[in-house]
């Protein structure tokens, strides 16, 4: 109830409603932003659609403005969840997948040429924890290990954690330094000694930024277009629009282009993997 | 009877005026209340724990504001004792020195500078000092560059043209016959300032620094961008400069975080995001208030 008059009172204050607005507002995921930027400024040029994109809280943001009714799309690169769906009652959320990523670990030069290619989950959940807190701890040099934790509710934090711990919610509290969108992620990583981060894995340039294996049984799997449209690289999610209910009018135009072959051409432009790559 | 127009006859101005400043204080009162009301639950969990407590973990319901509260602090404590010499140094120049012409272009991009929008700030700290700071302070084996430390100096550099232009004014309007009857006695430019010019505009000067102060408390993307935005840094010893070059969170920078999306709907979460706002609140307006009241107590003492 309380929740209810505040957001009556925001609406009120932003006077945001979708109901009087002519622009197509879509919010999320910056990792969903970067095909659906080019997409945008296709449509804005071949038919005039007035868009506008933006990535205000990652993913969770999208799933909450468009819970909200601020948004007629939301992206995500996670499922919507059954807390999600129990915060907004009143929201339909309807996934429309439009591609496929990899979350990496990603690390910075000194690491990787260090001698860390790759981690086991083992690993990764003693680095997370704490419990492991140099480099020389996981075969690499001797330094502090920086630890660059996405900020939680990102959809690269929830793919990391259900990959070590199974559920986001069974993840202990950490505290690091946080960061949030990739491109934050990425230049953190670059500019500092002993750096690692959860990211998407197309940002990991092979420069600056060097995506490690992880360990699956006895195997190295990278993270990979092959590995990952067969299923083997343990850390990768779908990526979505969401809509309210079914879409329509311009969201459903919008939709419908990423859908199409021209908008796939966009999302493997990108570094994720079209629908068709996926051969599961 | 007070003012102009005070009288016995309807006056649509006097009414209108005093219904639109009746509107703006009910806002400002319904914004607040709906804030306290908002921050019930945390405060029934948490009581005073609220802002002594040092952990924030809140999928274990733990809310704990102490160590964000020393962030901002921090943060703007560094940031006044890089800017405050620079800065009244160059108000006592800008001041007393220039020419009235060169004076007013000075003050033209002083004030041009104090438009320049935040995150602009924030990215030249990104671009510029985040490095800098890094490898300067190697050797102390810091983490990375994102610093409480780092947020100062960028904070320092932000609230130096608001510092400059209001202690300029200060001093500024110091009679001119006092500085030149001084000049007279036979004080030299140095003496005047310091015996003169200074102490007559103490309370200018010091409300410029305490509005300063303000900007830079509730100043969050700028911060947000180097400060590391790392929860529960609390620091074993208050005084110590250590954690001055670890990375840290302010009440700002936590309200700007992705968590307020997943609070949204946790009423306990909520409430505690409403919280912080209002320690925030409570920090700026205090600081303001007393800066303006120096302010304006000084301007009443000068006629």
């Amino acid at each position: 109830m309380k929740v209810k008059s505040l957001q009556l009172f925001l609406s009120f204050l932003l006077s945001a409603s979708p109901a009087w607005a002519e622009a197509l507002k879509i919010n999320g995921s910056t990792t969903v932003n970067l095909p659906a930027t080019e997409a945008a400024e296709v449509l804005r040029n071949e038919k005039k659609m007035e868009i506008q994109l933006d990535t205000q809280g990652g993913s969770s943001g999208g799933i909450s403005m468009l819970g909200e009714g601020l948004v007629h799309l939301g992206m995500s690169s996670k499922h919507v969840s059954d807390d999600d769906r129990k915060k907004f009652p009143k929201c339909d959320y309807k996934e429309i997948q439009v591609g496929e990523d990899a979350v990496a670990l990603v690390v910075s030069k000194d690491v990787w040429d260090g001698g860390v290619k790759s981690l086991g989950k083992e690993q990764v959940a003693a680095i997370y924890e704490g419990r492991i807190k140099n480099w020389k701890d996981v075969g690499g040099p001797d330094k502090r290990i920086a630890f660059f934790n996405k900020e939680p509710g990102r959809g690269t934090w929830e793919v990391f954690v259900h990959w070590v711990y199974g559920d986001p919610k069974k993840a202990p509290q950490v505290s690091f330094p946080e960061v949030g969108g990739n491109e934050e992620g990425r230049n953190k990583v670059a500019s500092t000694k002993g750096a690692i981060t959860q990211l998407s894995s197309s940002w990991a340039d092979g420069k600056t930024a060097f995506a490690l294996s992880l360990k699956v049984g006895d195997k190295d799997v990278s993270p990979e277009t092959e590995y990952i449209a067969s299923g083997e690289y343990p850390m990768s999610r779908p990526l979505f629009l969401l809509s309210n209910g079914e879409a329509t009018g311009t969201a459903k135009e919008f939709a419908d282009f990423m859908l199409s072959p021209r908008g796939q051409e966009f999302v493997r432009k990108h570094g994720y993997l079209a629908l068709a790559d996926l051969k599961r | 009877m007070s003012g102009v127009g005070a009288g016995r006859r309807f006056s649509l101005t006097r009414w209108a005026s005093t219904g639109f400043s009746a509107l703006a204080l009910l806002t400002l009162l319904a914004i607040v209340s709906l804030f306290l009301w908002q921050a019930l639950p945390v405060w029934k969990l948490e009581g005073t724990g609220f802002v002594t407590r040092e952990k924030w973990f809140y999928r274990q319901d733990q809310y704990g504001a102490a160590p964000m509260i020393y962030g901002t602090l921090a943060v703007a404590a560094v940031a006044m004792i890089l800017a405050a010499p620079v800065g009244i140094g160059a108000a006592i120049y800008c001041a007393c020195f220039l020419p009235p012409r060169l004076r007013l272009g000075f003050k033209v991009a002083i004030e041009l500078l104090a438009g320049v929008p935040s995150v602009v700030y924030g990215l030249l700290g990104i671009l510029l000092l985040r490095d800098w700071v890094y490898v300067a302070l190697e050797r102390f084996d810091v983490l990375s560059g994102d610093s409480l430390l780092t947020a100062g100096i960028l904070l320092a550099v932000m609230i130096l043209p608001t510092l400059i232009t209001l202690a300029d004014d200060a001093l500024y309007h110091v009679p001119l016959s006092r500085r030149l009857a001084a000049r007279g006695l036979g004080l030299t430019c140095t003496e005047t300032i310091l015996h003169v010019t200074l102490p007559h505009a103490w309370r200018g000067v010091l409300a410029a620094l305490l509005l300063a102060l303000g900007r830079a408390c509730g100043e969050m993307i700028a911060v947000f961008l180097v400060v590391g935005r790392q929860d529960n840094q609390w620091p074993e010893k208050l005084w110590s400069p250590r954690p001055l070059i670890e990375a840290g969170q302010t009440l700002s920078t936590k309200l700007g975080s992705s968590e307020t999306n997943i609070a949204y709907g946790n009423p306990v979460h909520w409430s505690a995001i409403v919280g912080v706002g209002l320690l925030l609140l409570f920090i700026v307006t205090t600081v303001t208030i007393i800066g303006s009241k120096v302010g304006l107590l000084g301007k009443r003492h000068e006629t």
